[in-house]
Order: structure tokens, then C-alpha cells, then sequence
């Protein structure tokens, strides 16, 4: 077996349960700090694959144009409420596949809050983004998914379902005093705004841009044979 | 990354402020003891307005409220608790209940003050430096990302006034949809020259040797024997407040009934502890500042 399929083995049936049954024990607001760990956990397995994949130099410079331009479209857009950042991230996704789209979701969000803050919400914000990443990769792969229309629909569905809810879970677990179905209610009701304004945006995004930018990423992809799902079995094979 | 000033904490090795800050906001996020919590809070802020100067009041100003609300919004949800202040839509509103959202809004604020130091300490460079040897490649993205950010947006710009000059822009009175479209083909553009740049790169990178052997980190950081001191003081200083918790001195409970661990015995010992630990960066700045000054008054 591979070292990080055990990894991943050991971090979900031990390391988590583990941080639930210490975190349940104790009384008092542990829950803040038992959900963040959790949270790192989880991403653990996917940076720990990346590592011992050894990405080669090309590999690397892509997924970091890309969360660049993630973050940066975070950040310097001049337009209020407008953020593309989820579509290029889903984009990223799309072309490149799952354990891609994950990475430059949660590299983005990471590298962006160093010129922002890092704050409480850092582990939350690429479980998010990383997810958006994921999720595109995973469901959105299919040619007929690949059409504008569709994926608007699957941007805004997955904002406003998955990736919003994602990020207000951070504000339950710093900002309510107690943890009330009301309380948890009205946090993601007062986040359903931004969530659907977001969700709007990821929509708008990927029914301008995506054709055009999918088609270019598919060229440099075959034309670099970058991030190709066939050469990375090819590497594991050369590796075991 | 924020811009820190002359701080004499930031200059010890890597290691040291990220375990100061992993210990100083995991200790502050779970303890709710009032004591223990005011003592943090004017620790964190010292070193906060330490490090930011009169900016650093922005961020007070913008957290105090929410820290307010939280305070008085916690007896709305949570009505327990023997003092009733007044009756409010038929229900009652209680002391303990309204100290219990202060104390969640305080810790609230500690971590928001936490946070706002370690960004200015725990620089990209510091944090690619530390991680360097334990995710190499997730590092390396991180630098690359950090260099690309900067250098993107001046791409951006770029882009935008050449279209400018084509008469293809958008001024500050066009519509919203028209700033969204060009926003995107801007967006467009800048991704197909970035990842031409980037195949450029990727084959530098490796015909400079990607891949073999160690990489080295751009911040040469070595523990020096003051490094370790600091780590020792740090160490000895959280076992002392780490110990006497666990023993129960930071227990607090605000409803139904306020119980708070008293604070007398060897507890003081405890939060004695504490209050060293949290003053340690702020104290080390200041030695530093007072030995510059009487320096340069020495010329």
C-alpha cells in the first residue's frame, strides 16, 4: 500500500474520532478548536499525496499561475461584490481534475490571506475553496457538464448549497455563544445574502468566461501533457 | 502581507514565533475564565498596538462592536441564570447570561488581536522557511504564488490601459454590467499570457536543476543560542500555565450560576505564568527599543 493511503487510513479512522471523543470530553468552548483541527486533518491526506507525488517544475508553475489568479481575482477586483474567484478556481478543477482543483482552491485562499489576515476562518476558507476545486473536478467533468449553461447552474447550486455554508460554519463556531439550532439558523440565514450574491457571481463568471478559458487550459494541457490524469498513473507506476 | 514595524520578536527564529502564537491562540480560544481573559486581551493588545502604531486602532474600532453584539445578543438566545436584569418581549434577560456573551465576545476579540500579530510576524518568507523541509513542494507553490500575486496584478493593469488606449475600457460611470465584462475578458487574458509565462518557467526551473537535492530557503534562519533561551522561557512558562490548568484553574462557568475558579493559592502561580507569557513579545520589543534609544542618546 502507499504511504499516503495509509496516511489518509490512519487520519480518518484514528486521528479524527480521536479529536471528537478529546474534543466531547471536555467542557467549555473546545468546539472551536476540536472543528478547526478536524478541518486541517481532513486536508492533510491531499497536501501529503501532492508531496509524495513529487510534482515535476511544469506541474507546479501551473497550479500556481492558477491559484494566483485566484487569488488575485479575490482580491483586486474593482467591482463591489463581484468575486470570480470560485469560477476560476472550478475552472481550474474542470481542466485539471479533482486533486488539482482542490489544491489551488486551498493554496489561493491560504496565499491571499497572507496579504489579507490570516485569521480564525484561514482552515475554513481552503476547506471551502479547496471543496469548490473538488467538487468541479469530480462533478463537472462530463462533456455535457462542460457547456456554459450547465455549469452556471452548477456554480451557483454548489455556492449557495456547499461552499457558502462551508464558510459560515467558521462564524457558528467563533461567533455564537452557545450552539442553538436558532443560533446556527439565523448565522446561515444573515450568510444566505452573501452566499447567493457570491453564488451569482461564480454563475455569471462561468457562463462568460469558461468556454474560452477551458479551451485554453485543454490546449495547454495536451500540448505540455501537464496534469494529464493518464501520465500521472503512468508516474505512480514508474514510482512502486 | 501586512507591514509590520521594527520588532524585535520577529527577528528570532521562525520556530519560535510560530510555536508563540500556536500555544498563545490555542490557550486563548478555549479558556473563558474572566481573569485569564482580561489578562490576554491587554496582552495581545499590547503587543498588537506595539507592532501597528495608531493603524492598529482601525481594527479595535471595527471589532468592538461585533464583540458588543455578540455580548448583548447572547441573553436573547439564552435566558438561564438567577439575576434577571428586565423582561424583554416576555422574556428574561439575565446578568449571567449577558457576562457569558461578554466573555465570548472578548475571546473573540483575543483571537482577532492574535491573529493581526502573527500576520505581521509570521511573514510568507518566514512561514515557506519553517515548512520548508516538511512540505517541500506545497512551500515552493506558496513562494511562487507570493511572487505572482504582485506581479499579476501590474499584469492586469497593464492589460486594462492597453485597452484603454483601443478605446475598448470601461470608466468609473460605466454601467455595472459593461465593468463585469470587461472585468472578465481582462481575467481572460491575463490567465492565456500567465500560463505561457509559466511553461517558460517551469522548463528554467528545471533546467536550473528542480528536483535535485535539498532546496535552500531565501531566509537563512539558524537557532542560535538566544533562539533557544526564548524557546526554554516559553516552554517552562506554558507547562507552568498548562499544568495548573488541567488542575482546574481556569475552570468558569457563567450559567445557570457563575462559578469561577478562585484565584488564590498556588493558582497565582498559574496565571502568574500566564501573564509572563503573553507580556514576552511585548517585553522583548521594548527591551530592544529602550537599548537602541540609549544607544543612539550615546553617540
Amino acid at each position: 500500500m502507499k504511504r499516503s493511503a495509509i496516511f489518509t487510513l490512519i487520519t480518518l479512522f484514528v486521528l479524527i474520532p480521536l479529536t471528537l471523543w478529546f474534543g466531547m470530553q471536555l467542557s467549555g468552548r473546545w468546539y472551536y478548536l476540536t472543528s478547526t483541527l478536524i478541518v486541517v486533518e481532513i486536508m492533510i491526506p491531499f497536501f501529503f499525496s501532492f508531496e509524495e507525488r513529487k510534482p515535476q517544475a511544469r506541474e507546479l508553475a501551473v497550479i500556481a499561475v492558477m491559484s494566483a489568479i485566484a487569488a488575485v481575482s479575490r482580491m483586486v477586483v474593482p467591482i463591489p461584490n463581484f468575486k470570480p474567484i470560485f469560477a476560476v478556481i472550478m475552472i481550474s478543477g474542470i481542466a485539471f481534475g479533482p486533486q488539482t482543483g482542490f489544491l489551488v482552491g486551498a493554496m489561493s485562499a491560504f496565499a491571499s490571506n497572507f496579504f489579507a489576515s490570516q485569521g480564525p476562518w484561514t482552515p475554513w476558507q481552503m476547506m471551502a475553496y479547496g471543496v469548490a476545486g473538488l467538487l468541479a473536478g469530480t462533478l463537472a467533468r462530463g462533456r455535457k457538464m462542460k457547456k456554459p449553461l450547465p455549469l452556471a447552474v452548477f456554480g451557483f447550486v454548489s455556492v449557495l448549497l456547499v461552499i457558502g455554508p462551508l464558510l459560515d460554519l467558521s462564524s457558528v463556531f467563533t461567533m455564537l455563544t452557545e450552539i442553538t439550532w436558532a443560533g446556527v439558523l439565523s448565522v446561515f440565514g444573515y450568510g444566505l445574502t452573501v452566499n447567493v450574491s457570491q453564488g451569482i457571481s461564480t454563475a455569471v463568471t462561468l457562463l462568460l468566461v469558461s468556454k474560452p478559458l477551458l479551451q485554453m487550459l485543454e490546449r495547454i494541457r495536451v500540448k505540455y501533457g501537464i496534469l494529464d490524469q493518464r501520465s500521472f498513473e503512468a508516474g505512480k507506476g514508474d514510482a512502486q | 502581507m501586512a507591514e509590520g514595524r521594527r520588532d524585535a520578536f520577529s527577528a528570532f527564529h521562525p520556530a519560535v514565533n510560530f510555536i508563540f502564537f500556536l500555544i498563545a491562540i490555542g490557550f486563548g480560544v478555549v479558556v473563558q475564565h474572566p481573569v485569564y481573559l482580561t489578562a490576554g486581551l491587554l496582552g495581545a493588545a499590547a503587543y498588537y498596538f506595539l507592532l501597528y502604531g495608531k493603524k492598529g486602532a482601525k481594527l479595535l474600532l471595527a471589532l468592538l462592536p461585533v464583540a458588543c453584539l455578540i455580548a448583548l445578543f447572547n441573553p436573547l438566545f439564552n435566558t438561564r441564570g438567577d439575576v434577571v436584569l428586565f423582561l424583554l418581549f416576555g422574556r428574561p434577560y439575565t446578568l449571567e447570561a449577558l457576562l457569558y456573551g461578554c466573555a465570548v465576545g472578548g475571546m473573540l476579540l483575543l483571537m482577532m488581536l492574535w491573529f493581526g500579530c502573527y500576520s505581521a510576524v509570521m511573514t510568507g518568507d518566514k512561514f515557506t522557511s519553517l515548512f520548508g523541509n516538511l512540505i517541500p513542494s506545497l512551500s515552493l507553490l506558496l513562494v511562487m504564488i507570493f511572487r505572482m500575486v504582485p506581479e499579476l496584478a501590474r499584469k492586469g493593469r497593464q492589460i486594462t490601459e492597453a485597452r484603454k488606449c483601443i478605446g475598448k475600457g470601461t470608466g468609473a460611470h460605466s454601467r455595472y454590467r459593461d465593468k463585469a465584462k470587461e472585468g472578465l475578458t481582462v481575467l481572460g487574458c491575463l490567465t492565456a499570457w500567465s500560463l505561457e509565462g509559466s511553461i517558460v518557467t517551469a522548463d528554467s526551473m528545471k533546467s536550473r536543476g528542480y528536483g535535485c537535492g535539498k532546496r535552500t530557503s531565501f531566509r537563512l534562519s539558524r537557532m542560535t543560542g538566544r533562539d533557544w533561551g526564548a524557546l526554554f522561557v516559553m516552554a517552562v512558562l506554558a507547562a507552568g500555565f498548562l499544568t495548573f490548568a488541567a488542575m482546574g484553574s481556569t475552570e468558569a462557568a457563567f450559567t445557570p450560576k457563575l462559578s469561577f475558579a478562585a484565584l488564590q493559592g498556588w493558582n497565582i502561580l498559574g496565571f502568574a505564568a500566564y501573564c509572563l507569557y503573553l507580556l514576552l513579545p511585548a517585553a522583548i520589543h521594548i527591551e530592544e527599543a529602550l537599548r537602541w534609544r540609549a544607544w543612539k542618546s550615546g553617540i
